[in-house]
């Protein structure tokens, strides 16, 4: 589009400068860093040119234009300083002052608001108007957004923020003139997963963070910089701290990364760093009761556990860390880990199905750059609740199809989507067939299993279009989720989207489960991966095996086992039944004490330095900006003084950076091959006739940290647990009139308030996990029964 | 959740008539622009709901033209002939603006008020009489003018006011 | 010469009894001396001595916690932690100055868009303990309670000059 425009000679304020034909004049000044203001303008949504703030001179124009709704031509004469200009905005400046309230004392805004800075340079000192001031009520939006909609100046930011960006158009502008007001009209909180970001392109303190609401004032907080833990887009983001406390949490701008945005995750979940239940100081578990020790005594008695417990049969020892865990510590993890003799080592922690892909399996990755998913023509995604599981990848794949990209989405339940989407949802036991059926549309050939699988497939309409749709695209991309990833065929998945990938000449691409899932591969804490992805052959157990064979020692790195595993009864069944359960955690939970033999209590994100990788395979480091709370260590000094206590070589590193430089050395040469994916056994495991389980993890429990922050947790999205059927399931099951339901997974039963969602498809009960309310239940998978609780 | 909201069966939506002249105002536009008819359909489904808006015949409206509830929300409160409260069965809009204000609008919201016993924007208790005050009709050369119903009334003075009541229902 | 002059000057003790005259003028004059603490020496409006926080006449405190007094303070000498009160106001939950930082300089009265903060007459305070030296929310409050005519009083008297 750019590229064939016109290069044009303007001249502003006398300097001359190039610029393409047709683009916007603000755009151009901004770029030459000559300053305009405005507030309406925001570089990542549309023209409005409502508040009348950039108002410019343009020679042989008789009227002020505004600048960001003036395309250049060549040979343009601006003057942004001319009286002529001042004077227009000038006048702006007192029109939206009129009503604007002088409340900048009790104004979150204060300190870093536009209008304020706007105001210095173009307001005059006292107000002409004498009339009463306007006076607006105040909508909730829920427990995220606070507002003071009497400062509010109609930029209509935010409105268009959640037209263009977040695809719910939840605000907007009712009533018209002095009457006119920013709101929902029926008040309800807002569902966007990305709502935050209205408060960082609100020019003025009508909308305003609430978990922040009056703490700190903008002066008082030193910025640092940081990466968001919770997503595989490594959102980069600015922490605001305070006293040694992260006070919040803003984007940083990345265009590569997440544009300007974050997800309302990566924004409030710093709340968790200061959850009632931190563990302050290290803990031993003396018959049965729990008492506060010192760190020596501590190390020392996880050191004599596991030696104990061990015995000389190393392969009793099993590490699971969790895929949040920075590449420092899942590196030292792992070396600690094999240093012992062991293989077992993983932080597949809610992946069940374990089967082997052959020698080469593709690297599980975005394979390609972020910034490629809105460039795509033609995306199948398998299993994912994109928005809420990946908000900003999400956001990406929505630009794709704004701009014609053709998406499909397979999944056990119809999901929210705020773009044109096919969707294909069915009981998770017809994924597999249902992805057959696009293959053999696609004419994929092959062999084994697999074939049996096409061959059995019956391909309609629908699937023939995604197979054509994606045989048609120039860039076509096939994505797995987090819910392909927990599904008990999820060999055959990534088996049939490989192969489909490869028939249709797309490319085949991971949505990683957790923020350092690909920095987990790549720092060999996997089972029969080493550093840099190599392959080796020593026993190993993943996650899987390792909880349900039962070892006798585990150490486990920053998880709540009955909400971070797959099996979450299994999970804490095992770990209790082990000899010495040494745990690294953030959080001391009723759990924890359960299973746990010695609790060390670990740092959180801000906390300490670490390396996040992120989907596309950036390494991204961050600094710990603020000191643990209590006794809390780093997480990777911990695991270096096990090291030196276990009397392992190679556990002498001064620094984080030292341990990463390691791991580099040990990367070098890497390269995520696309792979080859060759089939062992493969079996469906899944078949069911009955009601299958599809548990999502809901975009609030994804992680420790995000599971304790407090406004989040009070959003629409949270959740502690809910079975939801669609109707006629719910009559079938007689359940048409049930408030409560009784779930029956196995040997294990829970009783869960009923939702009656027609998003669910027939044969399938969604029932989430990673929430206290499932965490009595199996894998997220699996034949359920239901009666009425 | 949206989806299934989006997906709202529309032959459930309104009566056979209102959908009837509903989509003859739809098939005045281009099938992508179906929203344009939105302005048409909440007046016709004012009309056949006595004369006001619920939020719930909004959100239908909504539903039926494929918008975002809040976009038919900001349509129906920008326009003054929109009606969100209940109303009376006689609407009187009187003009105050420039034209009508210079030959005695004033006098006229007087008479109405103390004769009908309410102010602007309120309905008399039995439910007859709503007295409205709006902008320009486009009637300046009659001025004072107000209307009723789908009636203009023009060269308004008290008396003529007061025929014009005592000849309504 | 010279040593001719200051021979004479110091034979007749010239110089002290020029001294001595002035003592003696003095000896009968009025007495200025101010017999502290028995007598005390009359107070401007302006003095700026121990700090104080007012309440509107309906009993509820002025300050909004816009941290205004804590950015201009020259000695860092106050310390304000702020969050929404029970009824969503904003409100301080912490105000400390420390007597032992403060310079007495006034800004903090100055940038006080709510004259929440004052300084008062009050010239006569001590501690007991270094920690005293802290005048809390509560102590600040009470100070004002107690001498909020006077505060009033001496606001509105510079009222005109300000």
């Amino acid at each position: 589009m750019s590229e064939d425009r016109a290069t044009v000679t303007i001249e502003v304020d006398g300097r001359e400068i190039q610029a393409k034909a047709g683009d916007m004049l603000i755009n151009v000044t901004d770029a030459a860093g000559i300053p305009i203001p405005r507030f309406c303008y925001h570089k990542k949504l549309s023209v409005a040119a409502n508040c009348r703030m950039c108002l410019v001179e343009v020679e042989n124009v008789p009227k002020p234009l505004p600048a960001c709704a003036t395309p250049v031509n060549d040979g343009m004469k601006v003057y942004t300083r001319s009286p002529k200009a001042i004077a227009a905005q000038k006048g702006t400046m007192e029109f939206l002052l009129i009503n604007h309230p002088l409340d900048c004392p009790i104004c979150d805004q204060g300190g870093e608001c536009e209008l304020q800075d706007v105001a210095m340079g173009y307001g005059g000192d006292v107000s002409r108007f004498v009339e009463a001031k306007r006076v607006v009520p105040n909508p909730d939006l829920g427990p995220l957004v606070s507002t003071d909609m009497t400062r509010c100046i109609h930029c209509t930011r935010c409105v268009r923020f959640g037209a263009e960006i977040a695809g719910i158009r939840e605000l907007g502008a009712t009533g018209r003139g002095e009457h006119m007001r920013i709101g929902t009209y029926v008040e309800h909180a807002l569902n966007s997963e990305l709502s935050g970001n209205i408060i960082d392109v609100c020019p003025v303190g009508a909308l305003t963070s609430k978990p922040f609401r009056f703490r700190a004032r903008a002066w008082e907080l030193t910025q640092f910089d940081g990466i968001a833990p919770h997503d595989a887009v490594g959102a980069n983001i600015h922490l605001h701290v305070q006293n040694g406390k992260v006070m919040r949490v803003v984007p940083k701008e990345n265009e590569a990364i997440n544009e300007t945005w974050i997800s309302d995750r990566d924004r409030f979940s710093y709340e968790g760093l200061y959850s009632s239940d931190r563990l302050m100081q290290p803990m031993l578990k003396d018959n049965g009761a729990w008492r506060e020790v010192e760190w020596e005594e501590a190390l020392e008695a996880a050191v004599n556990g596991l030696r104990a417990a061990m015995g000389s049969d190393s392969a009793q020892f099993g590490t699971l860390i969790a895929p949040t865990s920075t590449v420092e510590e899942l590196y030292l993890a792992q070396k600690l880990t094999r240093g012992l003799g062991s293989g077992n080592i993983d932080h597949r922690l809610r992946q069940t199905d374990f089967r082997s892909l052959g020698d080469h399996p593709p690297f599980p990755w975005l394979n390609g750059a972020i910034a490629d998913l809105e460039d795509v023509d033609a995306a199948l995604v398998i299993g994912s609740h994109t928005r809420k599981e990946q908000p900003l990848l999400a956001h990406r794949l929505r630009k794709a199809a704004l701009k014609g990209a053709y998406v499909a989405l397979l999944n056990p339940f119809e999901v929210p989507l705020s773009h044109d989407a096919e969707q294909i949802a069915v009981s998770p036991a017809s994924m597999v067939a249902e992805l057959a059926a696009i293959a053999k549309a696609a004419g994929v050939k092959a062999t084994g299993d697999l074939k049996k699988r096409i061959d059995g497939a019956k391909p309609d309409d629908r699937h023939k279009a995604i197979a054509q749709r994606l045989r048609d695209a120039g860039h076509g991309r096939i994505l797995l989720g987090n819910l392909a990833a927990a599904h008990p065929d999820y060999v055959l998945l990534q088996a049939l989207a490989s192969e489909l990938a490869q028939t249709v000449g797309a490319g085949l691409g991971y949505l990683p489960v957790a923020a350092n899932s690909v920095g987990a591969a790549i720092a060999g804490a996997e089972a029969g991966r080493l550093p840099g992805w190599k392959r080796t052959d020593a026993a190993a157990l993943d996650a899987g095996a390792m909880l349900e064979k039962g070892l006798r020692t585990y150490l486990i790195a920053g998880i709540d086992p009955e909400l971070d595993c797959a099996n979450p009864a299994g999970a804490v069944a095992t770990l209790a039944g082990a000899e010495c359960v040494v745990a690294l955690t953030a959080y001391r939970t009723p759990t924890l004490e359960q299973v746990a033999d010695v609790m060390l209590p670990m740092a959180l994100f801000a906390e300490t330095s670490g390396t996040y990788v992120n989907g596309e395979g950036t390494w991204q480091g961050a600094r710990g900006v603020v000191a643990p709370v209590g006794k809390a260590r780093p997480a990777w000094k911990i695991l270096r003084v096990l090291g030196n206590l276990l009397g392992l070589e190679g556990f002498d590193y001064e620094s984080a950076d030292a341990v990463r430089s390691e791991l580099e050395a040990e990367c070098e040469g890497f390269e995520p091959a696309a792979g080859e994916i060759e089939l062992g056994d493969a079996a469906l495991m899944l078949q069911n006739d009955g009601l299958v389980r599809a548990g999502d993890v809901p975009i609030y429990a994804a992680d420790t940290l995000v599971r304790r922050a407090g406004a989040l947790q009070h959003t629409p999205d949270a959740t502690t647990g809910f079975v939801s059927l669609n109707p006629t399931e719910a009559a079938r099951a007689g359940l048409a009139d049930a408030r409560e339901v009784r779930v029956t997974q196995g040997e294990n039963s829970v009783t869960l308030p009923l939702e009656i969602d027609p998003a669910v498809p027939d044969g399938c009960v969604r029932i989430p996990a990673g929430v206290p309310g499932s965490a009595g239940l199996g894998v997220p998978f699996g034949a359920v029964g239901l009666e009425k609780g | 959740m949206s989806s299934a909201l989006q997906e709202r069966d529309k032959d459930g939506l309104f009566s056979p008539e209102v959908r009837e002249e509903i989509d003859a105002w739809i098939a005045k536009y281009p099938p992508e622009w179906k929203q344009s008819a939105v302005m048409a359909a909440l007046r016709i489904v004012q009309d056949a709901n006595g004369g006001w808006l619920t939020t719930e015949l909004m959100n239908d409206v909504a539903a039926y033209l494929d918008m975002p509830p809040i976009a038919v929300y900001e349509v129906a409160t920008f326009y003054s002939m929109y009606e969100l409260k209940p109303v009376g069965r006689h609407k009187i809009c009187v003009c105050t603006n420039v034209s009508c204000m210079i030959n005695g609008s004033d006098k006229i919201v007087e008479h109405l008020e103390k004769r009908l016993g309410i102010r602007l924007g309120e309905t008399t208790e039995d439910g007859k009489f709503t007295l409205k005050e709006v902008e320009c009709l486009g009637a300046c050369g009659g001025a004072p003018m107000f209307q009723i119903g789908k009636q203009y009334y023009e060269n308004l003075t008290p008396e003529i006011v007061d025929s014009i009541l005592d000849g309504l229902e | 010469m010279n040593a001719l002059r200051n021979y004479i000057k110091s034979l007749f003790l010239l110089e002290l009894f020029k001294g001595m005259s002035v003592t003696g003028r003095y000896l009968f004059r009025r007495k200025f001396t101010v017999q502290y603490p028995e007598e005390k020496a009359p107070v401007s409006p302006r003095f700026r001595g121990l700090h104080a926080q007012r309440r509107y006449p309906n009993g509820e405190e002025r300050c909004i916690a816009c941290k205004l007094c804590e950015a201009t303070c020259p000695a860092l000498a106050i310390t304000i932690e702020a969050a929404p009160r029970e009824d969503g106001q904003r409100r301080t939950t912490r105000y400390d100055i420390d007597l032992f930082k403060c310079i007495y300089c006034g800004f903090c009265e100055e940038s006080c868009p709510v004259d929440a903060i004052v300084e008062t007459r009050i010239y006569e305070y001590h501690f007991e303990n270094r920690e005293d030296a802290v005048m809390t929310k509560d102590k600040l409050l009470a100070v004002g309670d107690k001498y909020e005519a006077q505060i009033a009083a001496d606001r509105a008297a510079q009222a005109p000059y300000r």
